[in-house]
């Protein structure tokens, strides 16, 4: 089973980088994208994503937000900031909002290694479980 | 036809006759003449009315002309209200410096000659229009410059958003994109290899001046996560640029506060740091941000440069670089309902803001 990314920028030039980037790994899918929070949150509830890449500064609800919504329905769920203002008060924010790393949208290509550790070891076989595979349980 | 406005002039007597008098001989002045026929009346007329001169009688029954003035000018409103005493009695040196303590602006004794009393009534008159229009322009002023302040504050917050969608996404993709190059590293000769590192150092430069240049035109984190992340990440990169060694105390009491505090807190600690770069010779600063008794937020911004330099003991002239951030400050707090205070000796400088809160935007510790 590939997994699946949902993709949340409101630029769409940031998206099609973002999907190049990761549709690199053969074993990585582009499940969604999403332009702002609101509609993030309704992908993320529809489309069960194993993690999610969100920007940080849109229209509507910010990054932060959205996160923080996204984590009380799949707290197991990885979610990465990815945004231009990276900063410690930022991360701390985005921390206490349920997300597990934030990337600087200018070094970007290290995301690629960080996500892997995320993820975990790959494809560990037969019975493994991706995280986001079994929402209800997670959310306990 | 004159095209100023008329100003009240309040003439107190308790003889009818006296007070016609005194009306036949400021009729030609073309100003509303109000007549009151005791110090009672005379009050009532004073707080419902703006009066410019008050012309009164020393001798009156129950409230004499000292005491009426002992009354007006305990008001803080009444206190430059230009009270000319006119008596036919007490006379003495001693009388008249008692109505001149009394804050009294002339002393006339009858007979009164009718062109003199006009003449005098006429200078305060005057004097009285012309500190109205002074309030209302220095009002006008005001409103301007406020005005203006939230206007540069809104066009900086849309140049950095513009910056911010218009150049931010592309520096990503560039950057994203020498990323996925950098892997293909087999593929590429060594020339090639070398540009995509400048390249990648380009990028960067790029990213990192845009970045500077609009974080200082308005800070991204202030509109999201507040004032207080804000003020770190811009003390983060002033200390960088600067070399300013910057040391931030932030109570963590304080919560959201609305949108024009945050922003004309923000401004005042960043005019502050500028001029300790600029101006102060300083290698430290210090910011400290903490509620007062849930009413008030103080912001402290300090260094140990040279001081301010000195007007004869006023701050700065306007003219001056340090004045214009000065005023600016004055005048951002003032609209907050807030006060400025400046500490300035060759041992360093200390500036002090403070802005009324609400007890919900601070946190009770």
């Amino acid at each position: 089973m590939r997994t699946r990314f949902l993709i949340v920028d409101d630029s769409e030039l940031v998206r099609k980088s973002l999907r190049t980037v990761l549709q690199a790994n053969p074993d990585w899918e582009i499940c969604g994208e999403a332009g702002d929070g609101e509609t993030a949150i309704e992908l993320f509830r529809e489309l069960h994503p194993n993690i999610v890449i969100l920007d940080f500064q849109m229209p509507g609800i910010n990054g932060i937000e959205t996160a923080s919504r996204m984590s009380q329905i799949a707290p197991a769920v990885p979610i990465v900031l990815f945004t231009q203002h990276a900063s410690s008060d930022l991360e701390r924010h985005a921390r206490e909002a349920g997300i597990r790393s934030v990337v600087s949208k200018t070094d970007a290509f290290p995301m690629v290694g960080m996500i892997e550790a995320l993820l975990g070891p790959a494809d560990s076989g037969p019975g493994s479980e991706r995280p986001g595979g079994s929402m209800k349980e997670q959310a306990d | 036809m004159r095209e100023q406005e008329k100003v009240n002039i309040l003439m107190v007597d308790d003889q009818p006759g006296k007070l016609l008098t005194y009306e036949a001989i400021l009729n030609e002045l073309g100003e509303n003449l109000i007549k009151a026929r005791s110090g009672k009346e005379a009050l009532d007329h004073l707080l419902r009315t703006d009066i410019a001169v008050v012309l009164m009688d020393v001798s009156m029954p129950e409230l004499d002309g000292f005491e009426l003035a002992d009354m007006i000018r305990q008001h803080p409103r009444f206190q430059k209200i230009a009270i000319i005493f006119i008596s036919a009695v007490h006379l003495t040196d001693l009388d008249r410096l008692n109505a001149y303590q009394r804050g009294a602006v002339d002393y006339i004794s009858v007979p009164v000659v009718p062109e003199l009393l006009r003449a005098k009534v006429r200078v305060f008159a005057d004097l009285h229009r012309k500190t109205q229009q002074l309030e209302m322009l220095n009002h006008d002023l005001r409103a301007l410059s406020a005005r203006l302040l939230a206007m540069q504050d809104e066009e900086r917050r849309r140049i950095a958003r513009d910056l911010h969608d218009s150049i931010g996404p592309l520096i990503a993709a560039l950057s994203m994109n020498n990323g996925i190059l950098a892997q293909q590293t087999k593929k590429l000769g060594p020339e090639v290899l070398d540009v995509l590192q400048q390249n990648s150092q380009l990028v960067e430069q790029l990213s990192k001046q845009t970045r500077t240049i609009s974080h200082l035109l308005h800070p991204p984190l202030l509109d999201e996560i507040g004032l207080l992340p804000a003020i770190r990440m811009f003390a983060e990169g002033f200390a960088e640029r600067s070399s300013v060694k910057v040391n931030v105390e932030l109570s963590p009491d304080i919560g959201r506060l609305p949108p024009n505090v945050e922003i004309s807190v923000f401004r005042v600690v960043q005019e502050c740091l500028t001029n300790v770069y600029r101006h102060s010779g300083s290698k430290t600063a210090y910011i400290k941000i903490a509620p007062v008794e849930e009413k008030l937020l103080t912001v402290q911004v300090c260094d140990e440069g040279k001081g301010m330099p000195r007007t004869n003991g006023a701050p700065a002239s306007p003219g001056s670089n340090h004045g214009v951030g000065l005023s600016g400050m004055r005048e951002r707090l003032r609209e907050l309902g807030g006060t400025l205070e400046i500490q300035s000796s060759e041992n360093g400088t200390k500036v002090i803001a403070a802005v009324p809160v609400t007890k919900s935007m601070v946190k009770s510790s």
